[in-house]
């Protein structure tokens, strides 16, 4: 008799989710989902608004990464003006979007998954937090709270507020930097350097604890997907999109942005509203991919900043030159936010960043545009359609989570396959599916539209429905 | 990485700056919530007008979706916090004034958000820090979308605000 395990929700990531556990007669686990169960619509929500209100509607998608949707929706309302933002404004827009990458990582890392890798998969949930982190290891919950704060101060600061900021329009950014707030913001990137600096130290003389779990997390062949700069460099807000095989091939490269749909399909399945997105050429459900801080150090050929690109030599003699592991994200995610450190600072210090020129106005001049940019878990797509008076006919936002959504499920399998034992529901299995979809960060109040914190529900059914077994906690 | 401009204040914005009232007063007052959810916006709402009260001033006056961790920072600058919320339990209106123990502990696991003995305790641990803090809560009537306050909790505003700056005043005789 086969049945089934339900973990429900999942806890420590931004949404709501269950995830279900499917045993065969023997009670060997032969398929695993990650179900998203809430609904919000934004595609729906905005046909018939002005595309001009997109960039600040679509931002209210998330309290989490606001700043993302808001620099890939801009993106899309720039195509559809036909405008190219003055140079000073591109640079504004990515100072924000790195800010959103520093304060969206330092969230996930120190935040959410430290006390995983400090305490361990298996240590009480009641010392496994923050406050537990702070007694522990006291310089580590410091730097995760300072550098979040910097990232946020960065979004205030240039952008207007931390949460759902104004300061990213259409056509560039709504007012020029000043020289106090640049001034400001560099006063902080050194203490902020050494923060991650600390926190890449602690995590590399820890790794060995965690080699099961590497071993076990997501460990499998995909492909990884990306924006990288002309050089080859990772780029979080423009360039084009590369897409490496599991061996570094290429499988995409120097493709525009602009024509993800021809090498991007999007699949529905009843179980979740989550799209899982796959690679055209390969077909669905074979075309995985991944995409966030492991696929962009894994695509890139370097980071592009002096300190992140010694720290990405060594991530790859540890790790391999394509890290398989979606344990790895950890990792990644501190050199991703050392590069965006660096990258803050280097465009602080451009000759041209005070310049009053930073937005560029025009009307209506297509009827269709695509934004894309890399938010803090991954590749993001805005595409808009719009009639002849810029009012929105339709909307297809691409997300980071949907793009790792086949991944995700296949890490839960993985994990589940090596943890659940017999037809109960164990604690070390509960506690590693729940840290291995962490390890993506998803966040699914984007990707379907959820909102809220979840506590933990697991049950174990039968075929006929009937509970077998239910931890809930 | 500095501490001014924390927060996402309770008044107006503008290019480059945070518009919160902070001062070196040791008193640190947020109001928390989320503002487009009726009567939850009742921080929002407190903290906007308590950053213009004469009362308060030289006070740190903040508005905030949520209590993040990156709060324990100014706390552990404060010798007094005053959070205010408010509540889906307590009877429409009616205010509640507690005092969070520095003692206590935080409950619960957490993700990106805490709660007030939660923070409470992070800037004990982490900064050695114990302001007296104080909640003031108020009964909300209705939570559904919309961006002002039913007329009841409305109504009790005014109350809340003097409620926050005769806390804050006590204190400072103390």
């Amino acid at each position: 008799m086969s049945r089934t395990i339900v973990i429900d929700p999942v806890t420590r990531i931004e949404g709501h989710s269950k995830i279900t556990i499917q045993l065969d007669d023997r009670g060997e686990v032969v398929d695993a989902h990650f179900h998203v169960t809430q609904f919000r619509g934004f595609e729906r929500i905005t046909q018939g608004r002005p595309v001009h209100e997109m960039p600040a509607l679509m931002a209210r998608i998330c309290g989490i990464c606001p700043v993302s949707h808001l620099v890939a929706s801009a993106k899309a309302v720039d195509d559809i003006l036909a405008v190219e933002p003055p140079p000073t404004g591109v640079d504004l827009r990515r100072i924000i979007n790195l800010g959103q990458i520093v304060q969206s990582n330092a969230l996930s890392f120190f935040h959410l998954s430290s006390p995983d890798l400090l305490f361990g998969f298996d240590a009480d949930p009641a010392v496994r937090n923050i406050l537990g982190v702070a007694r522990q290891n006291p310089q580590l919950a410091k730097d995760g709270i300072a550098l979040r704060r910097w990232g946020q101060q960065i979004i205030e600061w240039v952008a207007g507020k931390r949460i759902h900021p104004e300061g990213i329009v259409p056509g560039g950014v709504a007012w020029p930097l000043t020289a106090e707030v640049r001034d400001r913001i560099l006063d902080g990137v050194p203490e902020a350097i050494a923060a991650v600096e600390r926190a890449i130290a602690w995590y590399k003389t820890d790794m060995l604890r965690w080699e099961d779990e590497a071993a076990t997390f997501g460990n499998f062949r995909s492909a990884f997907m990306a924006l990288v700069d002309r050089d080859g460099n990772v780029d979080h807000y423009g360039g084009w999109l590369r897409v490496v095989d599991a061996d570094g091939k290429y499988l995409a490269d120097r493709v525009d942005p602009k024509l993800f749909n021809d090498y991007i399909g999007e699949a529905v399945e009843p179980w979740s509203y989550l799209k899982s997105t796959y690679w055209k050429a390969m077909g669905y459900p074979d075309g995985i991919y991944r995409v966030g801080p492991l696929a962009r150090v894994n695509v890139a050929d370097r980071m592009g900043t002096p300190r992140a690109d010694e720290e990405l030599e060594k991530f790859r003699w540890r790790v391999g030159r394509v890290a398989g592991s979606s344990f790895h994200y950890h990792y990644a995610r501190l050199i991703d936010t050392l590069h965006s450190i660096e990258k803050i600072e280097q465009l602080l210090r451009g000759p041209d960043i005070l310049s009053k020129h930073v937005r560029s106005i025009a009307g209506i001049n297509r009827n269709e545009g695509i934004g894309v940019s890399e938010a803090p878990r991954g590749t993001l797509m805005h595409h808009y359609k719009v009639d002849d008076d810029g009012i929105v006919q339709w909307v297809n936002l691409v997300i980071a989570t949907g793009h790792n959504n086949m991944a995700m499920n296949r890490s839960v399998l993985q994990v589940a396959r090596s943890h659940v034992k017999g037809t109960t529901i164990t604690e070390p299995m509960l506690n590693r599916v729940e840290a291995v979809i962490r390890c993506y960060d998803p966040c699914l109040s984007c990707s379907t539209h959820a909102l809220g914190e979840m506590a933990l529900h697991i049950q174990l059914l039968a075929p006929d429905g009937a509970v077998l077994d239910e931890i809930a906690r | 990485m500095t501490d001014a401009g924390a927060g996402e204040g309770a008044g107006g914005r503008g290019a480059g700056g945070g518009a919160e009232s902070r001062g070196a007063g040791g008193t640190l007052v947020v109001g928390y919530g989320n503002a487009l959810r009726s009567d939850d916006g009742l921080g929002w709402c407190a903290a906007a007008r308590l950053a213009e009260d004469p009362r308060l001033r030289g006070a740190t006056v903040l508005a905030q979706h949520q209590l993040t961790p990156e709060l324990a920072v100014d706390m552990s600058a404060a010798s007094l916090v005053v959070l205010i919320d408010a509540s889906a339990t307590d009877e429409a209106g009616a205010i509640s004034i507690r005092r969070i123990d520095a003692a206590s502990e935080a409950g619960s696991a957490w993700s990106h958000h805490l709660e007030p003995a939660g923070l409470v305790a992070l800037a004990r641990e982490l900064w050695g820090a114990s302001p007296a803090v104080f909640t003031v809560s108020v009964g909300v009537a209705s939570l559904d979308v919309g961006d002002r306050l039913s007329p009841t909790v409305e109504q009790a505003l005014p109350d809340v605000v003097d409620a926050v700056a005769a806390i804050v005043e006590e204190h400072g005789r103390a």
